[in-house]
């Protein structure tokens, strides 16, 4: 229950900051941007509003993960906030689980807002049809930005911002090579193949999130890769969620 | 007072509050269940450690210490003694380096052991973006409150700090006083048993000071145990039924104020007209001292059983005595020649080391 309000409150938080408004605004912005460039892309308009569309939902997103999440709970515990909540019957764990859905539930909103704004100018260009595709990978960039939103909470929990946003942007961009990490290793030498592995399962594998090339052509990707996804997601957020908060639980506030 | 009669009655004080380590004892002896007390601390010790040169720090000494239930206990000591470290150890915030403590019996590494309690911190920090009724209802909640009980409670609590006309306005707009008076509503709001508060009357007008007060005499009518720092001391000799004083993170007395002021014993004041050419006799060199004022001569005696052979010597030297008042020491006069006595000890000890 307490998980909720955490949630309710850091959502409310999110919604009031006006980071979360320029986001859309900037996000609506470039959809406006791709429409007037379209006429240059030779025949690949729609490619390009797609691309762009769903590529700009990732971005921003991660860029409000950047500058909200990475200070979330290192702004609590700065500005002292924090001390009226854990003095109170809130098991740290969940102050932090309630922080990490307040801020993704935050940025689903973010995804759904701008993918249904880009579905409308879709079905403006006469493409309503992409409604699934377009679903799918909203769906995805949602669940992306709830594992970055984990790892930059977890991250917040135990440093300080700038740390937490190089951390969170070094994990995002290596978790995009994931899967060439991963080829990478099966060639090579036996000493180092063991430990680039370990590296490859360790970084969330986001590429599992982008199906932005299928929906650029409207095409849709399989229930069993949402599943994989979706399990995936919850897996890894819970793990590092469970790591944050074993650390967070011995931490001081002086 | 003036300086020369301070420190006449510092060496009195000293003795009241004199390193007792026994006095702090008795918690970690007692055989009462931790479930009597409202607050039960037992050898708690905490220490701090640098990062970059791994240098400890002493923040708190074996502390033993109890609190009953219903009284109000002030928690004294000058800035580093300690205090702060004990209310977040208590409230969860910090964890003990060895030691234990219960809250209404229960254990505080539990979460519930914070249900019944309501927290100040000292100089409270709140969401700037909530207004109060939303801060105080989203508190509320936390507290185990339920949804439209956590809504009236926020209205109620804001109106009896003083903030009911502005519950819409949101935090940031608040000033310091107002925060503080916020702060106080929210350990309120849910109706704790046992209230903990770091320095609530910080940053009050004396107006404030008041209303807390009256907040805290309040809670105490209730039978609500209501435990506090503060560096205002006139305050806590007003409020609290015992003290206690900490000094580089120990517990050096915990007293009733009446023990504490009554045991540093009294001293007599004469005051006399003009300025009387006489000489102290020697035989009470070490218990009167004499202070000019600008139009009167201030006897202090040290020793109540002299009164009358003073008096008598005044009168026989054809001194102008305008009036005998016989002075109680305050609780900041003791308060000080404790710390002053501390910091000699210390540095005593640091020199013999």
């Amino acid at each position: 229950m307490n998980a909720v309000l955490i949630a309710q409150n850091t959502f409310r938080e999110a919604i009031r900051d006006r980071v979360l408004a320029g986001m859309v605004i900037a996000g609506l912005v470039l959809l406006g941007l791709a429409q007037v460039a379209r006429p240059l892309a030779m025949g690949e308009g729609l490619r390009l509003t797609v691309d762009l569309g769903l590529s700009s939902i990732t971005m921003l997103g991660l860029l409000v993960v950047l500058l909200v999440g990475t200070s979330l709970v290192a702004k609590e515990i700065e500005r002292r906030t924090i001390f009226n909540l854990l003095s109170r019957p809130l098991p740290r764990p969940v102050y932090l689980i309630g922080k990490w859905a307040g801020l993704s539930g935050a940025l689903w909103l973010v995804s759904a807002t701008l993918g249904l704004a880009l579905w409308g100018v879709l079905a403006m260009l006469g493409r309503g049809a992409y409604w699934a595709p377009i679903a799918q990978s909203v769906y995805l960039a949602g669940l992306e930005l709830t594992v970055v939103t984990a790892l930059a909470v977890m991250f917040s929990a135990l440093s300080t911002p700038v740390l937490s946003s190089l951390y969170t942007l070094g994990f995002f961009l290596a978790g995009q090579w994931c899967d060439d990490l991963r080829t990478f290793a099966q060639h090579a030498p036996d000493s180092l193949r063991n430990l680039l592995e370990f590296v490859a399962n360790v970084l969330p594998n986001l590429s599992l999130f982008n199906m932005r090339t299928l929906a650029a052509v409207g095409e849709t990707t399989t229930a069993l890769h949402l599943s994989l996804a979706s399990g995936y997601a919850l897996l890894y957020c819970g793990c590092v969620l469970a790591l944050g908060a074993a650390a967070f639980e011995s931490r001081d506030f002086r | 007072m003036d300086s020369r009669s301070h420190m006449e009655a510092a060496p009195d004080a000293a003795n009241a509050l004199a390193v007792r380590p026994e006095a702090g004892r008795s918690a970690g002896r007692s055989a009462r269940p931790a479930a009597e007390c409202a607050v039960r601390i037992a050898g708690l010790t905490k220490t701090y450690r640098s990062n970059w040169s791994l240098k400890t720090t002493r923040g708190l000494e074996d502390l033993n210490l109890e609190v009953q239930r219903g009284e109000v206990f002030g928690y004294l000591g000058p800035n580093g003694a300690g205090k702060t470290t004990t209310l977040k150890i208590l409230t969860g915030l910090l964890k003990p380096t060895s030691g234990s403590a219960w809250l209404l019996g229960e254990p505080i590494e539990h979460v519930r052991s914070r249900v019944r309690l309501g927290f100040l911190p000292e100089q409270p920090y709140f969401y700037d973006y909530l207004n109060g009724v939303e801060y105080l209802e989203f508190v509320a909640r936390l507290s185990g409150v339920g949804g439209r009980e956590a809504l009236k409670a926020a209205r109620h609590w804001l109106g009896r700090v003083g903030l009911g006309d502005r519950e819409k306005l949101v935090l940031r707009k608040y000033s310091k006083g107002m925060l503080q008076r916020l702060g106080l509503a929210a350990a309120l709001v849910h109706e704790p048993e046992l209230i903990i508060l770091d320095e609530p009357m910080s940053g009050l007008d004396p107006f404030g000071r008041r209303d807390v007060r009256d907040l805290i005499l309040e809670q105490r009518e209730r039978g609500v145990t209501v435990m506090f720092s503060s560096h205002i001391l006139p305050d806590v000799e007003m409020l609290c039924d015992r003290v206690a004083i900490l000094l580089r993170g120990r517990l050096e007395r915990v007293a009733t104020v009446g023990e504490l002021v009554d045991g540093a014993g009294a001293r007599i004041e004469f005051r006399c007209a003009g300025a009387p050419l006489v000489e102290l006799p020697s035989a009470w060199s070490n218990c009167l001292t004499r202070t000019q004022r600008a139009e009167e001569t201030l006897f202090t005696l040290t020793d109540a059983s002299q009164q009358q052979a003073v008096l008598a010597w005044l009168v026989s030297q054809r001194v102008d005595v305008r009036a005998v008042t016989p002075q109680r020491n305050t609780l900041e006069e003791l308060f000080m020649a404790a710390a002053e006595s501390s910091a000699i000890h210390a540095a005593s000890e640091r020199r013999s080391a």
